[in-house]
């Protein structure tokens, strides 16, 4: 058992790594794309409100796999043929944008109306009393949320092994039928994704006391 | 068609099969973080931590393949509902957890006053408040449930998810069978999360 460990420690790592660095670029687009959907969504009247609710809606309502295979392999029966990496990209960055409207938009509708109200007063602009009076406050309120929602996304690159993107878990199913030892392979990958979760939810609550403190 | 109905009977019956594993766990570990024992409270968080943290494919492939090789072997559907009831336990045992400590002191106080034991004031005061409280949160996670069944095609169970796969590859149109598969999903997902919210306002507002 030991040595299958020794053995494919650094290809499991490897292909964590890439799932890390998919997991953080994916989540920086969704967000931005989240922030603007969400503002959308509040703002944007009753089509463009109205056209980013269901698309949150089908988002959360799908399961995650469904979108990605619907991706990869329904687009290839019209001919568009994706690779795994940009299929992963996008799917994650369309998943994650659903999730991350949601989270922005609660946590906008969470700063008191009477912000909305006072800044009005002061005669800021509606632009201006989002950036400088609603976003701040929001964000502190989002920030357990924007923790739990870099763990979904650092979990959904567990399905891309699916469509043949080569992560840990294609890795480890890799060596799990060439060792026929799968035991240890997926213990690893489970402790691979526990020691990651553990560092984002860390980072997370430093993050949080810190924005706490300026507070 | 006929097969998606079956498989759409598998998924609601792993569905049903993990949320009853998951919501007597996921109760028993409430209760565990609850108590006033130290061991206790330290496995069922540990527990808590680290499964929740483990993605559900990876616990799949746990019980089916890990667990196989040290001679413990589960059938597909056996693993899938041991796996999903096992992840979703974590979920609702905090919901459990919020729902009994957002019950005001006072009543535990009240009910202890009045002679009641620490069983009967749980059962009989505490946890008839805490079930609507708990509810939208319950229902929330049973619609992300059944999203997650679709995961236990890796392991060849025939669910919606492998029935539309199986359909994508002998009639060479994958989107037209996972666009029907999804429109089922989507189904559950908007009967779950618009007519039961729905119903779980009003009972709230009848009962306030």
């Amino acid at each position: 058992m030991f040595h299958i460990v020794a053995l494919y420690t650094g290809v499991l790592l490897k292909g964590a790594l890439k799932d890390v660095v998919l997991t953080v670029v994916s989540s920086i687009l969704a967000l931005i794309l989240g922030a603007l959907g969400a503002i959308g969504r509040i703002y944007g009247g009753p089509i463009v409100g109205g056209a980013i609710y269901w698309y949150v809606e089908i988002i959360r309502g799908l399961p995650a796999i469904l979108q990605l295979f619907i991706l990869y392999f329904g687009l290839s029966q019209f001919g568009i043929d994706l690779n795994p990496l940009s299929a992963a990209v996008i799917w994650l960055v369309a998943y994650g944008t659903g999730y991350a409207v949601e989270i922005f938009r609660a946590g906008i509708v969470d700063v008191a109306e009477g912000q909305h109200e006072a800044a009005k007063a002061l005669g800021l602009s509606r632009f201006t009393t989002l950036r400088k009076v609603i976003i701040p406050q929001a964000f502190v309120s989002m920030m357990p949320n924007l923790t739990s929602f870099l763990v979904l996304q650092l979990k959904n690159t567990t399905m891309l092994y699916l469509i043949g993107y080569a992560d840990i878990m294609y890795q480890a199913r890799l060596g799990a039928d060439a060792t026929e030892q799968p035991g240890p392979l997926y213990l690893m990958v489970a402790v691979e994704y526990l020691v990651i979760s553990a560092a984002i939810a860390r980072i997370g609550s430093r993050v949080e006391r810190r924005i706490a403190a300026y507070r | 068609m006929p097969v998606f109905l079956k498989g759409v009977g598998i998924t609601l019956e792993l569905t049903a099969a993990a949320l009853g594993i998951a919501l007597i766990l996921g109760f028993l570990l409430a209760l565990a973080r609850l108590s006033t024992i130290r061991p206790m409270v330290a496995i069922a968080t540990t527990y808590i931590e680290v499964v929740r943290s483990i993605p559900v494919l990876v616990l799949l492939f746990l019980s089916y393949y890990s667990l196989g090789q040290v001679g413990l072997k589960l059938s597909g559907p056996v693993a899938a509902t041991v796996s999903l009831g096992a992840f979703y336990a974590t979920l609702y045992a905090e919901i459990f957890r919020g729902g009994i400590l957002g019950v005001d002191r006072g009543q535990t106080e009240a009910a202890r006053a009045l002679g009641m034991g620490r069983r009967m004031t749980m059962v009989r005061v505490i946890l008839p408040q805490a079930f609507f409280s708990i509810l939208p949160n319950a229902t929330n996670q049973l619609s992300n449930l059944i999203k997650d069944t679709s995961l236990v095609f890796t392991l060849g169970v025939a669910d919606l998810m492998f029935q539309a796969q199986a359909a994508s590859a002998t009639t060479f149109q994958p989107m037209d069978m996972l666009l029907l598969a999804g429109m089922i999903y989507f189904a559950f997902y908007l009967i779950l999360s618009k007519v039961l919210a729905r119903w779980e306002i009003n009972v709230q507002r009848s009962r306030s």
